[in-house]
């Protein structure tokens, strides 16, 4: 019996497919980390787009991951510099993803990862800049919804296409923090873009998963939640990995590192 | 799967019926001596809540009616005058928009001009909303209209919910109540409805934090049920479906009932066609 272990190169029957995968926030922390072990997963011939708005991260990881193992043999890895809360920075991800795809490539995975966590140290009733609101929504919320939308429209259903949608969420999608409004409004709004796109759509995956307390950026967050016990962000990713390996979730689904 | 109730439940002195519930002469309950502030008060369930609510404040309230249409505030003032002048409240017609800044900071500014009076309750209805479009998740392309539609939806009553704070900060004696009018689709996703699912979850979110935040503030999600109003026509007509509406008059005297009783937990959600 072959063994089960995701992390091994793709000349185990377990991958991804040949696919184009779509990841936001790829420039560091998780979606770094997410990006690097699609790279594993992915059959030769496969392409990344790599979407932040730090170009000089973006094509450090582009580097490492064209010198990588699967670089070698074949991944095309693009990068997309843009801002997802401007039409051009959209249709720019949008524009590449369609000129990446060619028609050997039987699945389409777009990872929404990229977020903010906005100020978590003000009450409700601090926010009466509706400007400081509306910000905060276009990032987290908006550019995931039309982005999201704007794919699926490029890449309708199709017979040998597969088609799977990640969004990073949070505990703080389905349970309400003092201070942290902005965090849990939004999580809790993307959870619910995706709950009703699962629905909507049944031939695709959605996946909302949620990664932990990770060691990232969004310290925040690690420090508030993790009381000491943080996760690595390989670690987190090496569970999210096996369940899209696995493939039995229910579509809408959503799905914490610690049930796993 | 964790549920949605807010773990600040106990209650506190500003929120003890029998303290802050005025009885009027007849011996029923009442919402105090008060001001109450309706969005989106010129039609549906807002108007309902109008007339609910005005039988239900004491003399010297304060009723600040919210809407774009200053021409059906007006019509709607006129409809209560009888007996608000009778029973000495105060009502303001704000004909503002408030998907715009303006209009929220105009809708606070009026409710300042209010707090120079003695009240003892503050109680902020954020009714307003629109249904958005439901035609389905790959017409939702365009970041402006999403934008749009989010800050109208989620920005703005949090923004009017923190200027009205801000103009009537907690303190003993003063009763606080929050109603953010929901909706089942803040909790069961709906296909076609991403906009609207959403604008719902985030405000059942939003007002659930608040509850965490401010133990002085009640805060109840209310889910009105179908109501005769004309979001629902519209459903009816872009759906074909037909399905039975409850009278706005209905759902909105339930909804007093529960605050009057002031029996649910702060930051929890109350279903019309569960109570």
């Amino acid at each position: 019996m072959k063994k089960n272990n995701p992390t091994m190169s793709s000349t185990e029957c377990r991958d991804l497919g040949r696919a184009l995968c779509i990841i936001t926030g790829a420039s560091r922390g998780f979606g770094q980390t997410i990006a690097r072990n699609m790279s594993r997963l992915v059959k030769p011939g496969s392409v990344l787009v790599l979407v932040a708005r730090s170009g000089d991260d973006l094509r450090a990881l582009q580097a490492e991951l064209a010198e990588s193992e699967a670089g070698r043999v074949g991944l095309v890895v693009e990068c997309v510099v843009a801002d997802l809360g401007q039409p051009d920075g959209l249709e720019a991800v949008v524009r590449r993803s369609q000129e990446s795809f060619s028609e050997d490539l039987d699945h389409i995975i777009l990872v929404n990862n990229a977020a903010s966590l906005g100020d978590v140290s003000r009450y409700v009733k601090s926010f009466t800049n509706m400007a400081e609101v509306d910000s905060y929504l276009s990032l987290n919320v908006t550019s995931s919804l039309c982005l999201t939308a704007s794919i699926l429209q490029a890449f309708p259903q199709c017979p040998g296409l597969r088609r799977t949608v990640i969004n990073i969420t949070s505990l703080c999608a389905l349970q309400p923090f003092r201070s942290w409004v902005l965090y849990c409004t939004g999580k809790a709004a993307r959870e619910m873009i995706f709950r009703v796109l699962a629905e909507e759509e049944p031939d695709l995956r959605v996946l909302n998963y949620s990664p932990g307390p990770l060691d990232t950026a969004m310290k925040s967050f690690s420090d508030m939640f993790a009381q000491g016990q943080l996760l690595t962000c390989e670690e987190s990713c090496a569970k999210l990995m096996k369940v899209l390996l696995d493939d039995n979730y229910t579509s809408g689904a959503h799905i914490d590192i610690y049930d796993l | 799967m964790l549920d949605y109730k807010s773990s600040s439940e106990s209650p506190t002195p500003c929120n003890k019926p029998t303290k802050m519930s005025g009885k009027n002469t007849t011996n029923r309950k009442t919402l105090g001596r008060g001001i109450c502030i309706i969005t989106g008060a010129s039609k549906g369930f807002g108007r309902a809540l109008a007339h609910e609510v005005f039988h239900l404040l004491e003399p010297g309230s304060v009723l600040l009616l919210v809407a774009r249409s200053g021409t059906l505030l007006q019509e709607l003032k006129e409809e209560m005058q009888s007996f608000t002048d009778k029973q000495q409240l105060v009502v303001h017609c704000v004909a503002t928009d408030l998907s715009t800044k303006e209009g929220v900071n105009e809708t606070v500014k009026v409710a300042r001009q209010e707090a120079v009076n003695e009240i003892d309750h503050v109680f902020l209805i954020n009714n307003a909303g629109s249904l958005g479009d439901i035609s389905g998740f790959e017409s939702l392309t365009d970041l402006e209209k999403v934008n749009s539609y989010l800050s109208f939806n989620v920005s703005s009553p949090l923004a009017l919910t923190a200027g009205i704070l801000q103009v009537f900060p907690c303190r003993s004696g003063l009763r606080w109540s929050v109603v953010n009018v929901s909706s089942v689709f803040a909790l069961q996703a709906l296909p076609s409805w991403a906009l609207y699912c959403t604008a719902k979850a985030a405000r059942k979110m939003m007002f659930s934090v608040l509850a965490e935040e401010e133990p002085n503030v009640k805060v109840l999600s209310y889910s009105p049920g179908p109501l005769d109003t004309d979001m629902q026509e519209e459903i009816q007509r872009l759906t074909g479906l037909s399905y039975r509406l409850f009278p706005c008059q209905e759902s909105a005297a339930k909804l007093m009932e529960l605050l009057l009783d002031n029996n649910f937990a702060s930051g929890t959600q109350v279903d019309f066609l569960e109570v």
